[in-house]
């Protein structure tokens, strides 16, 4: 007969439970933060979609995980495209939770099909206000931004001027010295393409015709055009070359020992383009609570301090103090090219087209 | 049915005939019902665009071309390894085999390593290439076919007046035509649907429809484009396919002679040809894989075996990639599951074979995998199971499946002539021994299948190792496969990614030959058991 | 007068759909040995294989040991089948494959065993019951063929040229050695042949294939 459980175990079992409680609440208060938060604290795993050039340092994600009790599974293994193309086919029923790269190319194709579910995350307001509004009615959010220009190797340029100007690279002073991407398989080759049309509208393919006949020469992908062709990257010969803002500080950050004090590179301000990407909930995901907690993760202080380094881009959040290989070697960019992602989505395969039909390829 | 076979066999092409209802024609309709499904332009747009005409045409192109190298290097490879008997032939034909089975990605990496320097990426480099893989297919189709055409006719132009090269052109060549048809409809369908080695080596002179399947899914978001690139790319290869076919009919009925092997000619500028000819072929097919060896090896410090040390490791820098170590497994699950769905399927639909009537048709059917190109299947597959109402993306299979319906034209080629070629009348036998007809059947076919069957699995998994194209498609991002993850690193800069690269390959390599070599070893059994060949 | 161990009546043959001949009447004792003569081609195996069951006739009636055995499966015909070649089976050892027959038949592998060491020591092969059958003779190799037919004791044996793939005086040899044994085991032996040397040796009766019916 066992009706009354003893009441030796009863206690025993309060003193349990309550040691364990203390003991919790101990641990996430340990490390001194101030900033507990009750409700999000069960641990919980979110996966995020992103491109391979997804980085960010592994205390950050630890944090993440203490803050929030977010484990942070990252799927990547892809270039943005092709994530963009697999969220777009499993719409509605997607493999993650929260996608991450999206860039204004890709950007509209993703609206188009329902990929995102709208989020407005409350750092929105401590974002760059150029950036603040846009997010496509509340679809997405703004993480990162980056400009390609063109970069200039200036050892090549002693005795003549370095071209200022995209009008200066189909002058003939610059013959044979220019290399870019083939816009259909690289995305700083894309996004070239791009700032020509927004710079020169319909008249694009004769400044392209123009650039062929000072003998342009063509690269498969980033990898070969500034590693294979560049001759401020590697063994090229050709001192002109479509690259990222952010290329002269990766050349010191990268080098061999002893680093270079200065790049042996600089940028050209005119004729840059505008790359954002951006981060959204996706519809229909199976944690869209850990989805939306990651989205403020990623515009927090933390991470937005560590994106230059990691991924040589610029943060999306205000007052963020940049490194300084950033402040020193790159140029404020005050007016960089962009074309709507509408009109991008609605007219890239047709400008493909014309520009192999120009090009001869 | 014949009364030796058991009834069963009658329903024997039913789950081959399921299977390729659902995971053939099912995706090239779900294909079929995307092209229509445009949101701005009609199917007439999508079908007219000139872009895709180019593109045929710079793939019609490049596929000629590689297909007359790939016959100019085969012919002379064919004549000296199927003609004549001398020390080492086997090893000679075994080595001409090797650069077909290889991965396309292999093979790419291989030439890259080789001529990467001299040689700048574009169309000479990729009809090499092209060449290189189908030395097999022109030296074993036309070396058989040539091995039983007798000199008499030769002799007989020669006294008539013919110099030794018109009567090649005169009386040789002809007789060869449906043999030559037949390799050069092969080589050309390679090359027309070639991804990896376009990707690899070539620039855009050389794009291929399936090249731009993928540009049009990952890089234009453009789905029935790609669907239409598609259909349009699987009516072209099946034309070219049934034209050869139609072309080497003549070929088929002369099957049944074994070939005579004759002795090294008599001259020595005749042996000295043969025996430079065969010396020059092996290096032909070795250097690019030596080269490939010797890159995994290399690093601008000089030779070095940390490539192969950081097979478990991963390298962030810019980019983030799983382990190779992980590549490496993910592949050989996926060659497992791949082995036994093909050897499943394609078993069966070689048994059903066995049976006359309707039933043989599945075994025919079953070939149209080999007409559909990876691309194809891979984007196919993606539309009809990577999402909603059947979504399959969570099993794992997708892989398996598109891998396992490549394979089994290949599984159903070495197992058919193994049944096919046991004597029926054992069956008949073992029938008046008092076997019922089901034990019948598995007395008389079960010594081979046993063995034919792991034979025919491993060579499903050789396919699914270094199978490229689909994975693509229907890789998980996190967990690409070892040819797919080759691909990634060499789009990384840094010698690092390169000889990473390089290591994968040559461990796939290693992989691949082994299976290919069980494959040989049991492809052929039990054909010296009977007493015919002992005299009495 | 004890029944005709076969017995053909009004038996019609063809071959892939068209018939050859018809009205074909035979009647085989026990220990009866017949020779079927005709030239390659001329439809004998198609005789045989009717018998065994293996086609089926186009007309008539097949009896075996008096059974009506025209509609019935070949494994339930008690006949037995020698080709020109042995047709061992090669996965199994040269007792299993003559102990074949008697397992099908319901016997335990001990007592088919040993019923298979006494023919193989009745044919002379005494010992060679673990032998691989790659390793036999032509002539050791049709012996054995001939153990495993004979074993499960058939009515009927269906010979089709069983010798003409062996040398000639080794054919003369087994031709005799074979006819004995057959008398001994008390089956009736249809032997089908070209060689009609071969037919008188063996036979008791001598038939050509033209005169057993009418060819149409």
């Amino acid at each position: 007969m066992r009706r009354r459980t003893s009441p030796v175990i009863t206690a025993s079992i309060a003193v349990l439970a309550s040691a364990l409680l203390l003991a919790g609440c101990a641990s996430s208060g340990a490390d001194g933060s101030d900033a507990v938060e009750p409700a999000a604290s069960e641990p919980q795993t979110v996966q995020l979609l992103a491109h391979d050039s997804f980085v960010v340092s592994d205390d950050l994600i630890t944090a993440l995980k203490e803050d929030t009790g977010i484990t942070l599974e990252i799927i990547s293994g892809s270039d943005a495209g092709t994530m963009v193309a697999g969220a777009v086919l499993a719409a509605g029923n997607p493999t993650g939770d929260v996608m991450f790269g999206v860039d204004n190319t890709l950007l509209s194709r993703a609206l188009e099909a329902d990929v995102f579910e709208p989020y407005e995350s409350p750092e929105l307001t401590s974002v760059v206000p150029a950036l603040r509004a846009d997010t496509a009615e509340g679809r997405v959010t703004p993480i990162d931004f980056g400009d390609v220009c063109i970069n200039i190797h200036d050892a090549a340029f002693t005795d003549i001027d370095a071209p200022s100007t995209l009008d200066d690279l189909i002058d003939p002073t610059y013959r044979d010295m220019l290399v870019v991407e083939d816009p259909g398989t690289s995305s700083p080759g894309l996004a070239f393409l791009l700032a020509t049309i927004a710079r020169y509208g319909d008249g694009w393919t004769d400044y392209w015709a123009a650039l062929r006949d000072n003998d342009v020469k063509v690269a498969a992908s980033w990898t070969d055009a500034y590693f294979g062709e560049f001759s401020g990257g590697g063994e090229g010969t050709r001192p002109i070359v479509v690259s990222y803002a952010t290329s002269p500080p990766a050349e010191i950050v990268y080098a061999e020992e002893p680093k270079p004090e200065a790049p042996s590179t600089s940028v050209m301000a005119d004729g840059c383009y505008r790359q954002v990407e951006y981060a959204g909930v996706l519809a229909g995901a199976r944690n869209p609570e850990g989805a939306r907690a990651v989205i403020d993760w990623l515009l927090s202080e933390g991470v937005q301090s560590d994106v230059p380094m990691s991924m040589f881009v610029f943060p999306a959040r205000e007052g963020i103090a940049l490194p300084a290989v950033f402040t020193d070697f790159v140029p404020t960019i005050d007016s960089p090219l962009q074309l709507p992602p509408d009109d991008v989505a609605a007219g890239i395969a047709g400008w493909l087209a014309e520009w192999g039909a120009v090009m001869g390829r | 049915m014949t009364p030796t076979l058991p009834g069963w066999l009658r329903w024997s092409w039913l789950p081959p005939g399921a299977f390729l209802l659902v995971f053939l024609v099912y995706p090239l309709a779900v294909l079929a019902v995307t092209v229509t499904s445009d949101s701005g332009g009609g199917v007439i747009s999508t079908l007219a665009s000139p872009t895709l005409w180019q593109v045929t045409g710079l793939a019609a192109g490049q596929a000629a071309a590689s297909t007359v190298v790939a016959l100019l290097v085969g012919l002379p490879l064919a004549n000296v390894v199927s003609r004549y008997r001398f020390r080492g032939r086997a090893f000679a034909q075994a080595l001409v085999t090797v650069p077909f089975v290889l991965p396309t990605v292999v093979v790419a990496l291989a030439f890259r390593s080789l001529l990467g320097d001299g040689v700048p990426q574009g169309l000479v480099l990729v009809v090499m290439a092209h060449a290189y893989v189908n030395l097999a297919v022109v030296a074993r189709i036309v070396g058989a076919q040539w091995a039983q055409h007798s000199g008499d006719y030769e002799s007989v132009a020669r006294t008539l007046g013919a110099s030794r090269w018109r009567a090649f052109v005169d009386v040789t060549l002809p007789s060869l035509r449906p043999a030559i048809a037949a390799s050069a409809a092969v080589v050309f369908v390679f090359s027309f649907t070639s991804l990896g080695i376009v990707l690899l080596l070539g620039d855009p002179t050389t794009r291929t429809l399936e090249s731009q399947i993928l540009r049009q899914t990952s890089v234009l978001l453009d789905f029935p484009g790609a669907a239409a690139t598609a259909l349009v790319q699987l009516v072209i290869v099946s034309t070219v396919l049934l034209l050869g076919a139609a072309a080497s009919r003549r070929s088929a009925t002369r099957r049944s002679r074994p070939p005579a092997l004759r002795p090294l000619p008599s001259s020595v500028s005749g042996r000295a040809a043969v025996r430079i000819t065969a010396v020059i072929g092996a290096l032909i097919v070795l250097a690019p894989v030596a080269a490939l060896v010797a890159s995994s090896l290399r690093s601008s410090r000089g030779w070095t075996l940390s490539w192969w040390t950081s097979l478990g490791s991963v390298d962030a820098g810019t980019t983030r990639l799983s382990p190779p170590s992980e590549a490496i497994t993910t592949s050989l699950a996926y060659a497992a599951l791949t082995a036994l769905i093909a050897a499943g399927v394609g078993g069966l639909a070689a048994i059903a074979s066995l049976t006359s009537g309707r039933s043989r048709i599945i075994a025919v059917l079953a070939l149209i995998p080999l007409g559909v190109s990876a691309a194809t299947l891979g984007l196919g597959t993606l539309l009809a199971f990577g999402r909603p109402p059947m979504d399959l993306r969570a099993t794992g299979l997708l892989i398996p499946l598109a891998h396992a319906l490549v394979a089994v034209p290949l599984v159903i080629a070495v197992v058919a002539p193994s049944l096919r070629s046991t004597d029926t009348r054992m069956s008949a036998v073992a029938a008046t021994l008092g076997a019922r007809p089901t034990r019948a059947f598995w007395t008389t076919y079960g010594p081979v299948l046993r063995i034919v069957m792991v034979a025919a699995a491993a060579l499903a998994g050789a396919v699914s190792l270094g199978e490229f194209g689909a994975a693509t498609f229907l890789g998980r991002a996190a967990a690409p496969t070892v040819p797919v993850q080759i691909v990634r690193l060499l789009g990384r800069p840094g010698e690092q990614s390169l000889g990473v690269a390089a290591v994968l390959a040559v461990v796939l390599v290693v992989m691949t030959l082994l299976l290919v070599m069980l494959v040989d070893r049991w492809a052929t059994p039990l054909r010296r058991t009977t007493a015919q060949e002992n005299p009495a | 007068m004890t029944p005709s161990r076969l017995d053909l009546q009004a038996l019609a043959l063809g071959y892939e759909g068209r018939a050859f001949m018809r009205g074909i009447d035979l009647r085989v004792d026990a220990s009866e040995i017949v020779a079927i003569l005709g030239p390659s081609g001329s439809g004998k195996s198609t005789l045989l294989s009717a018998i065994a069951g293996v086609v089926p006739p186009l007309d008539g009636r097949i009896l075996i040991d008096g059974r009506d055995v025209t509609r019935a499966p070949i494994h339930e015909r008690d006949v037995g089948l020698i080709f020109q070649e042995p047709l061992l089976f090669p996965h199994l050892d040269v007792a299993s494959n003559i102990a074949y027959g008697l397992r099908r038949h319901g016997q335990t592998r001990k007592a088919a065993h040993l019923r298979a060491t006494e023919l193989l020591e009745w044919l002379g092969l005494g010992g060679y019951e673990r032998r691989r059958v790659n390793e036999l003779s032509g002539g050791q190799a049709q012996r054995v063929a001939l153990a495993r037919a004979l074993a499960p004791r058939p009515a009927v044996l269906c010979l089709d040229e069983p010798f003409s793939a062996l040398d000639a005086d080794l054919r003369q040899r087994l031709a005799v050695e074979v006819s004995a044994m057959l008398r001994e085991s008390g089956v009736a032996a249809i032997h089908v042949t070209h060689d009609p040397t071969e037919a008188r040796t063996v036979a008791d009766r001598v038939i050509e294939l033209s005169a057993l019916g009418e060819a149409l």
